[in-house]
């Protein structure tokens, strides 16, 4: 699979792989960018071409390894993307997965009202699962990998600092972060095979597709965290390590 | 259900401590089996001649390679019948067994093996009756629904910890569905336990 380059066009970009209309629209770009190519266009919204690269590549071809750009751009642009990447799944996502299941709640009939409640109560759990994992990465992770950069750009590294990246590196994190699609596969399998048929099928449809493309979606960005985020602090842990000495 | 029929494991050697190991490592991977022991290739064949079921069999090489060479005649007539694991120096593809365990694996190795050649047929009969729960699946299911943990079923239903790890397993596999919490609302779904238990 060939990888896009700055000089793709961004028009082609979304005709070759519609899924990542919604990665597009988390870095603020609009559709009717004519000709344009996505180094024009990510100028002109003042987007780091190489990051912006490096996401819709990973996004696009789940074999594509990142490496050789991480030094290319700044952990601030990569981590407000992850910032918008989850509040887009909770006021995005999550509110459209939930409206389809009380519609579909409102709609069905008595004997399967009782299902639906326990789905609902599984999804519930779900969001606040997801709540959960997000909080923990913007209040602990992220900032820890913005004082990483700081300290190598300001010259000053303040011994707590170094302490954390040698008691609780980057990798602690790699290990206990869990995987939020199983949930999500679940809730899927539980509606196709065990659900008894819904007289609406059509939201039952869409209900489907947005639990697929949230599973998919969310799958992305877990690789996201795992190939570019990881191993962009980790190389940043060296470097303030042997910036600053032991 | 087939699943519920008693389980006939031979474990043909002539070497005492080859049986004892086999029969230790069984226990640890709990296998609910009946196991039996014949020490020589005559024993065995009493034992099949007799008309008795074998499920599995694990046979060492010992028992037919008297003058140092295997007969794989011979290897192949016993190990025909029914499920076949053999223990050896080396793999003989002349023979119709898949299953090898070599004299020079580890312990893991052998453990793993076992664990192959013991659980793998539950796997494959799944595939047969997907999404039909066997009755001592359906006990462990409801007990994940409950909240216990792997321990404490195994404790409830008089079984292995291993064995309740293999149940859940083969569950998730059927249904497709890995979280406790997805289970639980299979479990409830299907009114195998009642909400204010789970709650």
């Amino acid at each position: 699979m060939v990888a896009f380059t700055k000089f793709s066009k961004m028009a082609e970009v979304i005709l070759k792989d519609y899924q990542l209309l919604p990665i597009i629209s988390r870095f603020g770009i609009k559709l009717g960018f004519g000709n344009k190519s996505i180094e024009e266009v990510c100028t002109e919204r003042n987007i780091n071409v190489t990051f912006f690269l490096e996401i819709v590549n990973s996004y696009h071809n789940s074999k594509y390894i990142p490496s050789r750009h991480l030094s290319d751009f700044r952990s601030d642009v990569m981590v407000n993307y992850l910032i918008n990447t989850h509040s887009y799944y909770l006021n995005c996502k999550v509110p459209h997965i939930e409206f389809f299941i009380n519609k579909i709640e409102k709609e069905v009939l008595k004997e399967n009202s009782r299902n639906i409640k326990l789905l609902k109560h599984f999804f519930k759990e779900y969001k606040t699962d997801i709540e959960h994992h997000f909080l923990e990465e913007e209040k602990n992770i992220f900032p820890y990998v913005l004082l990483l950069e700081e300290a190598l750009q300001l010259e000053n590294c303040s011994k707590e600092l170094i302490s954390k990246i040698k008691h609780e590196p980057i990798e602690v994190y790699e290990r206990n972060h869990e995987s939020l699609e199983v949930k999500l596969a679940d809730l899927k399998n539980l509606i196709i095979r065990f659900l008894p048929p819904l007289s609406c099928e059509d939201d039952c449809e869409h209900l489907l597709t947005e639990l697929f493309e949230l599973e998919c979606d969310i799958e992305d960005h877990t690789r996201m965290e795992e190939k570019v985020l990881i191993p962009k602090v980790k190389m940043l842990e060296q470097k303030v390590l042997e910036y600053y000495g032991s | 259900m087939d699943h519920d029929d008693k389980k006939n494991t031979v474990i043909a050697s002539e070497q005492y401590l080859v049986r004892l190991g086999i029969k230790t490592l069984l226990n640890v991977i709990g296998v609910e089996s009946d196991l039996h022991e014949v020490n020589s290739k005559e024993e065995l064949d009493a034992f099949i001649a007799d008309g008795q079921k074998i499920n599995y069999l694990i046979l060492s090489d010992d028992l037919f390679s008297k003058h140092g060479f295997i007969d794989n005649n011979q290897l192949k007539n016993v190990s025909h019948f029914c499920k076949t694991l053999f223990f050896c120096r080396q793999k003989n593809s002349l023979c119709n067994c898949n299953h090898f365990i070599l004299h020079s694996n580890n312990r893991k190795q052998v453990v793993e093996k076992l664990e192959q050649f013991f659980f793998e047929p539950v796997a494959l009969s799944s595939d047969k009756d997907s999404c039909t729960l066997s009755d001592r699946e359906i006990d462990v299911l409801k007990a994940v629904a409950l909240g216990f943990s792997n321990k404490e079923i195994a404790d409830q239903l008089f079984i292995s910890i291993n064995t309740v790890i293999t149940h859940r397993k083969n569950i998730t596999g059927k249904l497709g569905i890995k979280t406790i919490s997805g289970l639980t609302v299979y479990a409830l779904m299907h009114q195998m336990v009642k909400a204010e238990e789970v709650m």
